[in-house]
């Protein structure tokens, strides 16, 4: 028995081998990543993974910071024109590419040409080609190092979409990231990470970029310092959340960037796993139709939000780690002032009394939602009988996710539980849910006076009058109720125990700089 | 021979397109926009507009299935909308990731289960035959992603023998791609070790109740003879048409085992670009999986005659 032990031990032994120089490969920091990046053309064909991986080898001219708002990054010094309309950066001194070469405002010139010709099909071209907020009239270098920006009309949008991480922080790139025709052949950018292997499937590797010229401070968002602790970032993709889990506790990955809340207490009773959470910028709640011929009548809409407890909806779906919140801009936003903090109480009582005054006679509301995220479908759940509570015959329908998005897209539900992603200023998370349904039927608050309050905040960059328009618009979403906001998404990361220093933030991405392994 | 092999090659053109129509009339049905579901809930209007012209959405659909048929006939099967890459040459390399685990796991599992068949159908309701169809069924009944995360901890994470993530090729590390794929392999050739396990044992139970055995028994051949120059090939014969309809259902991909243990895999490949609605890639994945279907039960069909001589008289 004990000679097929050995003989058995020595068979499997180089089979072994291997796991353990991939739990333990030094200087390689290991990042789960549920599913593969789609491309490494900054904003071109991207999603959520794109981005979290991109944004430690891309660097625009400004980027975000941790409370959302926009900084400089590349640029030293931003002066904007009296008019609003010209926008003058200076470079920082000494910046260099990934390939050695120092970044000039020529590079700035050319790459910005590059993102405003279709052919580029740069996904943010649109917002900056005059069909967006803006649209750019020139870009004209007037020094080895400033650069002037030209725009037809002021917006205080200008800097927040160009560091947009879905446009790839507008990252100022080296021309020899496409070949003579043309064609995208890699990143060499700026940041503090430069692309390396990419296997597609299975994992892209990021190398520590020596030449990097850090901003100093601590870590800010996407700006601030990025000192870079190890030698190289390998993010695996692992799609299945349980292998994740499972990988993490077998020391195979170092940091799971998504962890579900469902796996906190779990995860927060073993001493060797780190767990961080982070209140993020996405927003969740249910989407009420107000064409629908049920729901128009605002009455009902009210009911809906008094009969809802939205901080034990909050607690359930959160395991408690989110914050109830019924304004679209998130907690972690700077604009999120005490006047967004109001919110419709939970009260039956005065649910079944609107729902009475209305004519409710118990006609069937549907709440869409999916399985692919499961806060949305267990917010589904516990929204469904707190409605049920006062006496609405609340009904839920799962549909596959693309289908969900299609019905959204195209306005077609009563209720629906929804996420929407992180928008990192103020006026576009108003703007993401507000428009004429007429022309743009995925707009859920349609209200012509909230239209007028909001391009005003989207012009003006007086930061006081931007806040009083905020309130303002806050006040009359929670009357109108076209959405029921319930809370802003939690990032729950955990760190195997190489790691330290990794820290979740508002963006819900990970960011790999300021972390060491021991 | 020939004219046969030739007969069933042609047969499988309208198999593919009627496979080719139905999957693309079908995909079409379903909600969801590619075009959506790539830039996410920041898109306007105008981006959406653009982006469905450039991927060719806003032709007819008729228009769309004829174009695409066309590529298709000169072996062009698009482009993937999600990433841009050609979808052949994608659907190949997913393929051999899939089709290593594959065959091996079929191998192994006919290795395993033929002979525990027959030795369940020859003692027959003694307590071995009720221990081995207990356990196939058991193995038969387990789903292959519980399975998969079982083992998954106890090798992977309880003992650290075995990696848990990640995967490698056996063209450039022969004894690391070896830790890597142990786990999806164990757990697939357990799972089909039970299908084949029962259909082994009823052919074979059948197989010994015909008189030819009855007579050979008479003659005084010895019991192991009987069975292994009697019984087995017969009895085999029928077992290898399972394995042919279980190796083509199989090569057209594992997604579950693939997701668990994170192989880049044919059917991983197919399920991302349904959730995606990347219509080339899913379109060009149906196909091929179809034609493999098709070849390798023409494959078994044509090996039949080894385990059945009657086959290749008629």
């Amino acid at each position: 028995m004990r000679r097929a032990a050995l003989a058995l031990s020595l068979i499997a032994s180089p089979l072994l081998l291997p796991a353990a120089a991939v739990a333990q490969e030094p200087g390689v920091l290991r990042v789960a990543l549920n599913a593969d990046i789609r491309t490494n053309d900054p904003g071109v064909n991207r999603d959520g993974n794109t981005d979290a991986v991109m944004m430690h080898v891309l660097e625009g001219l400004v980027g975000l910071t941790e409370k959302g708002d926009v900084a400089p990054l590349l640029a030293e010094k931003i002066d904007v024109s009296p008019d609003g309309k010209a926008y003058t950066f200076v470079l920082r001194d000494g910046l260099v590419f990934h390939n050695g070469q120092p970044v000039t405002a020529e590079d700035v010139a050319w790459t910005w040409k590059r993102y405003l010709d279709p052919a580029t099909k740069w996904r943010c071209q649109s917002e900056f080609g005059g069909k967006g907020q803006t649209r750019i009239e020139a870009v004209e270098v007037t020094g080895p190092r400033t650069v002037v920006f030209r725009i037809d009309k002021p917006t205080a949008l200008f800097l927040s979409m160009t560091a947009r991480p879905d446009c790839g922080g507008s990252a100022i790139l080296h021309k020899d990231s496409v070949d003579a025709d043309g064609k995208w052949k890699g990143p060499i950018a700026t940041g503090p990470f430069k692309f390396g292997e990419w296997k597609r499937g299975q994992y892209v590797e990021l190398e520590r970029f020596a030449g990097y010229r850090s901003l100093p401070g601590p870590r800010d968002g996407y700006v601030g310092g990025k000192k870079v602790e190890v030698e190289r970032v390998r993010f695996l993709v692992i799609p299945d959340p349980a292998a994740t889990k499972a990988a993490l506790l077998a020391g195979s990955i170092d940091v799971a960037p998504d962890v579900s809340a469902d796996d906190l207490e779990e995860l927060k009773r073993r001493g060797d796993i780190t767990v961080d959470m982070a209140p993020t910028m996405s927003v969740s709640g249910f989407l009420l139709q107000t064409t629908d011929p049920l729901l128009q009548d605002v009455r009902i809409r009210r009911a809906i939000a008094h009969a809802i407890d939205t901080a034990e909806i909050t607690a359930g779906v959160t395991k408690g780690t989110g914050t109830p919140n019924a304004s679209v801009i998130p907690v972690p936003s700077s604009y999120y002032s005490a006047k967004q903090k109001e919110r419709a109480k939970a009260d039956p009582a005065l649910a079944r009394k609107l729902l009475a005054e209305a004519g409710y006679r118990g006609q069937p509301i549907k709440i869409l939602t999916n399985k692919r995220y499961g806060p949305m479908f267990d917010a589904a759940v516990l929204g469904q009988a707190m409605l049920q509570q006062v006496g609405v015959n609340a009904e839920i329908e799962v549909l596959e996710w693309a289908t969900q998005l299609d019905r959204y897209l195209k306005g077609n539900y009563q209720m629906m539980s929804f996420s929407y992603s992180a928008r990192l200023d103020a006026a576009l998370n108003f703007e993401m849910m507000s428009g004429p349904k007429a022309t743009q039927p995925r707009k859920v608050w349609d209200n012509p006076e909230a239209l007028k309050l909001l391009s005003e905040a989207m012009v003006s960059a007086d930061r006081a009058k931007r806040q009083e328009r905020f309130d303002r618009l806050h006040g009359m979403f929670l009357a109108d109720v076209p959405m029921l906001v319930l809370y802003n998404g939690v990032d729950i990361s955990a760190t195997g125990p190489r790691v330290k220093g990794y820290k979740g933030w508002a963006a819900g991405q990970p960011r790999l700089w300021g972390v060491t392994l021991q | 021979m020939l004219r046969y092999i030739l007969h069933r090659l042609l047969m499988t053109v309208p198999t593919a397109l009627l496979v080719a129509l139905a999957v693309f009339v079908l995909l079409r049905l379903v909600p969801g926009d590619p075009a959506q579901l790539m830039l996410g809930d920041t898109a306007t209007e105008e981006t959406l507009a653009e982006l469905r012209a450039q991927l060719g959405l806003d032709q007819p659909i008729a228009m769309q299935f004829l174009y695409w048929l066309g590529n298709v006939a000169v072996g062009d099967l698009g482009r993937s909308i999600t990433n841009d890459l050609p979808v052949l040459p994608l659907i190949f390399d997913r393929f051999q990731v899939s089709a290593s685990i594959v065959i091996v796991a079929v191998v192994l599992a006919t290795l395993v289960a033929v002979p525990a068949g027959m030795l369940a159908a020859w003692r027959q309701n003694s307590l071995g035959d009720l221990l081995i169809v207990g356990g196939a069924t058991m193995l038969l009944s387990i789903p292959s992603f519980w399975l998969g995360l079982l083992m998954l901890l106890f090798f992977g994470v309880k003992l650290g023998w075995l990696p848990v993530v990640g995967y490698v090729s056996f063209g450039e590390d022969f004894g690391r791609a070896l830790a890597y794929v142990i786990l999806p392999i164990a757990t697939l050739t357990l799972i089909e070790i039970g299908v084949i396990t029962r259909m082994a044992r009823a052919a074979t139970i059948e197989v010994l109740r015909l008189e030819y055995i009855t007579h050979a028994r008479a003659k005084g051949v010895p019991e192991g003879r009987v069975l292994w120059r009697h019984a087995l090939p017969n009895a085999f014969a029928p077992t290898w048409t399972l394995l042919g309809l279980i190796l083509g259902n199989l090569l057209g991909g594992i997604a579950v085992i693939e997701t668990v243990f994170t192989l880049p895999g044919l059917g991983r490949l197919l399920v991302d670009g349904i959730f995606a609605r990347d219509y080339p890639v899913v379109q060009g994945c149906l196909l091929f999986v179809a034609i493999m279907y098709v070849l390798v039960n023409l494959l078994v069909d044509l090996l039949y005659p080894v385990f059945d001589p009657r086959v290749a008289a008629e």
